[in-house]
């Protein structure tokens, strides 16, 4: 059967409406992926806050200025070098 | 039917000259205009933006951060955007920690600024809030704000130079700026969209400084306390490797809190500190013996031009004995026999007069005049360290020639510059200036100031019980506005430590301590011993243990001058790396194949920092493996999956 006028306008308009909704899915799967990455960098900057924050913050809590008064706070106290005892390494090169 | 023959044929002709009106007209802006046009609409619908470029990190010796480079955010309110306008502002005041007023104040405006800047962790409670924008901006952070922040210094403002290290070593941390093309709608608000990259911008390059962390905190938290004891002006402390020139800590304090980083920029008259130089000058131009002696005059001496007093008066004094107990009188007589220009000369060689060339900006040079400009009393002011200034650092470097058989090295702040790959683009060698003196000279010298933390000596105070020290102790009156102001001075003191291959100059300076004692023996010296207890009860502090446990004798050991087991100090030249220095090279592991988590730790195991691009299993690593590599240097790992 030949094809007629108004079926290959028919066709015509059918692969317009493929090719176009096939760019708007393609367009629209790109933002939804850019959306993705761009929470998933949102998330990682956020993480490397909460990590520079949480570095800080060990930082400050491992500092002599806080450290120190708590230790004498307990009692304790820095050792005088005499209490330092450092030990020689063995010489493991003699036979 | 004429007629709508006619009529037919006007409307056709109607519509060919409408069909080919168009077709010049499409022609015209198709093909003449095409070029304009396709510009505009570029315009439009995209922008231009600058991609700035991650400044690089300064981390310590030991790989600690000292300043990092952080995504914040300003947070901009569209009102009419949102969604709840009753409810919306107080949330984002909570989020933001504003004070509600101050949002709803803002919010009365066409569009809400609030610049911060907001860390990444602040502002994620906004992500999803509607009309609320946020403008990601890179941020310097500092872990420690105070971690020797005069020496650091600040990137500043934009359109402000930054100061310290940070405008010194800018050209390598600051890293290329990148471009991209994003596009936008036709209210200019960009799309959702990936950006179009231009150029990648290149982040800058890791600095590693010689500073180590817990060094430079025992010497700040030390001079702060001191201070604060003593009722002082302020103070430095220089903590410097002998071998290396490396600069381990660097604290200077106002008593106001102020920063500025006097040991560097700020130069005094170091009193008896200098003598040891001028001792140098008599012992190298062997204008002396260790048996010459000279009357004490009883502690009062009467010269044309001024009276000197010694505040330990001896009846007879050899040069050992004018360094162990500072005594003016001596010194004086003893330099009578140079010359001018042999003292100007050893104290020249000594670094004094001239900047040290530290990586530092607006370093101070210090004074020391031409002998052709000396008055006749200017010989003898020297020898006891007057009419000469220097700052804290220059002292340090000249203790460290003396340290380092009598060679001058260039004090350096910068260990290594590593690229944002990991591969170490530069890393410092000791610089040697020149040989100042001999070794048997620099022997005979640190033999002098080992006497001077005798049970006899000035420097007693600072003497430890099993390790041997030699240093000099230091007490100067202080100049200001060009007199010398009664009952002013500054004490100071420099340390060898041990005196037997030393590891480590320590220079405490103490500015105008009005509570108690002014002199240095009571003030510097006290500090300078607490800071070395704390450094040795330091498990991370860069000493070597080794070689100090093999450098101390027994505890209550005589004297250095008395120890008949002292070893000649021999420094090898080039110098042997410091104990922070890289172990030798060793093979980087096959790990391909391997999970990431079992390559990382098998990578940390064999002693590498490690770098993950990709995910999945590891497809190769750079260094490669099998290729040499320094422990502690970066290994990057290439996932199977790329990024």
């Amino acid at each position: 059967m030949a094809l007629k006028g108004r079926h290959w306008v028919m066709i015509w308009l059918l692969a317009f409406l493929v090719a176009a909704g096939s760019v708007v899915t393609r367009q629209n799967a790109a933002l939804r992926i850019a959306r993705a990455l761009n929470q998933t960098r949102d998330s990682l900057s956020s993480l490397r806050s909460r990590r520079a924050d949480l570095e800080r913050r060990l930082r400050q809590a491992a500092s002599r200025t806080v450290l120190v008064p708590r230790a004498q706070a307990l009692g304790l106290r820095l050792p005088a070098d005499s209490e330092i005892v450092i030990l020689p390494v063995p010489d493991t090169s003699a036979p | 039917m004429a007629k709508v023959t006619t009529r037919i044929s006007f409307i056709e002709g109607s519509l060919g000259v409408l069909l080919l009106a168009l077709l010049v007209r499409a022609a015209q802006v198709q093909l003449l205009q095409g070029a304009r046009w396709a510009n505009e609409a570029r315009q439009a619908r995209t922008e231009h933006v600058v991609l700035e470029a991650p400044r690089g990190a300064l981390l310590d010796r030991h790989g600690t951060p000292i300043a990092l480079t952080q995504e914040t955010y300003h947070v901009g309110i569209a009102p009419n955007e949102l969604r709840d306008p009753d409810r919306d502002p107080a949330a984002i005041a909570r989020v933001l920690h504003l004070p509600l007023m101050q949002v709803m104040s803002e919010l009365d405006r066409h569009y809400a600024y609030f610049a911060g800047p907001f860390t990444a962790g602040t502002v994620q409670g906004l992500r999803d809030v509607r009309g609320v924008h946020l403008e990601p901006v890179l941020n310097r952070f500092y872990p420690s704000p105070d971690f020797a922040r005069a020496i650091i210094g600040r990137v500043g403002d934009p359109g402000q130079k930054p100061s310290g290290l940070e405008r010194t070593l800018d050209t390598l941390l600051a890293g290329t700026p990148g471009a991209a093309v994003v596009l936008k709608d036709r209210a200019g608000r960009q799309y959702d969209s990936p950006a179009r990259r231009i150029q990648s911008p290149v982040p800058g390059n890791d600095v590693v400084l010689t500073l180590d962390a817990e060094l430079q905190e025992i010497a700040q938290r030390s001079l702060r306390l001191a201070l604060e004891k003593m009722d002082a002006d302020g103070g430095d402390v220089v903590m410097l490797d002998p071998a290396t020139g490396e600069v381990l800590a660097v604290a200077s304090e106002l008593r106001d809190g102020g920063a500025r980083p006097s040991a560097f920029i700020d130069a005094y008259e170091p009193g008896s500190v200098a003598k040891i130089f001028t001792a140098g000058a008599l012992i190298a131009g062997h204008r002396i013996t260790l048996s010459d002696r000279v009357s004490g005059e009883g502690g009062k001496y009467k010269m044309l031009d001024r009276t000197l007093v010694d505040d330990h008066p001896l009846p007879s004094l050899n040069l050992a004995d004018a360094i162990r107990v500072s005594s003016n009188i001596a010194m004086a007589k003893f330099v009578t026999r140079l010359d001018p220009d042999a003292e100007y000369g050893m104290l020249r060689d000594f670094g004094l007069g001239t900047p040290t060339g530290i990586e530092f900006p607006a370093e101070a040079s210090g004074r020391l005049e031409l002998p052709k400009t000396w008055s006749r009393p200017t010989p003898t002011s020297l020898a006891i360290g007057y009419e000469v200034s220097v700052t804290p650092l220059q002292i340090a470097a000249a203790y460290g020639a003396i340290a380092n058989d009598g060679i001058l090295l260039e004090p350096t702040l910068v260990r290594e510059v590593r690229a944002p790959g990991g591969e170490i683009l530069y890393r410092h060698e000791p610089e040697p200036v020149r040989r100042v003196v001999s070794p048997q000279v620099a022997r005979e010298l640190r033999q002098l100031l080992a006497g001077v933390v005798s049970s006899t000596g000035t420097g007693a105070s600072a003497a430890l019980a099993t390790f041997t020290l030699a240093a000099k102790t230091g007490t100067a009156r202080r100049v200001v506005k060009g007199h010398y102001q009664a009952g002013a001075y500054t004490a100071s003191f420099a340390a060898l430590f041990p005196a037997e291959h030393p590891q480590m100059v320590v220079v405490v300076k103490i500015d105008n301590p009005r509570k108690g004692s002014y002199f240095a023996a009571e003030t510097a010296a006290p500090v300078t011993r607490a800071m070395l207890e704390q450094a040795l009860a330091s498990r991370t502090v860069a000493l070597d243990r080794a070689r100090l446990s093999a450098a101390a004798p027994a505890a209550g050991g005589g004297e250095l001058e008395d120890d008949p087991g002292v070893a000649p100090y021999v420094v090898s030249w080039p110098p042997a790396a410091d104990t922070a220095a890289p172990a030798p090279p060793r093979p980087v592991p096959d790990v391909s194949g391997r999970t990431l988590r079992d390559a990382v730790r098998l990578l940390h195991r064999r002693g590498f920092h490690v770098v993950i691009k990709g995910w999945g299993n590891v497809e190769k690593t750079w260094p490669a493996a099998g290729a040499q590599a320094n422990a502690g240097s970066l290994v990057t790992v290439f996932g199977d999956t790329p990024q």
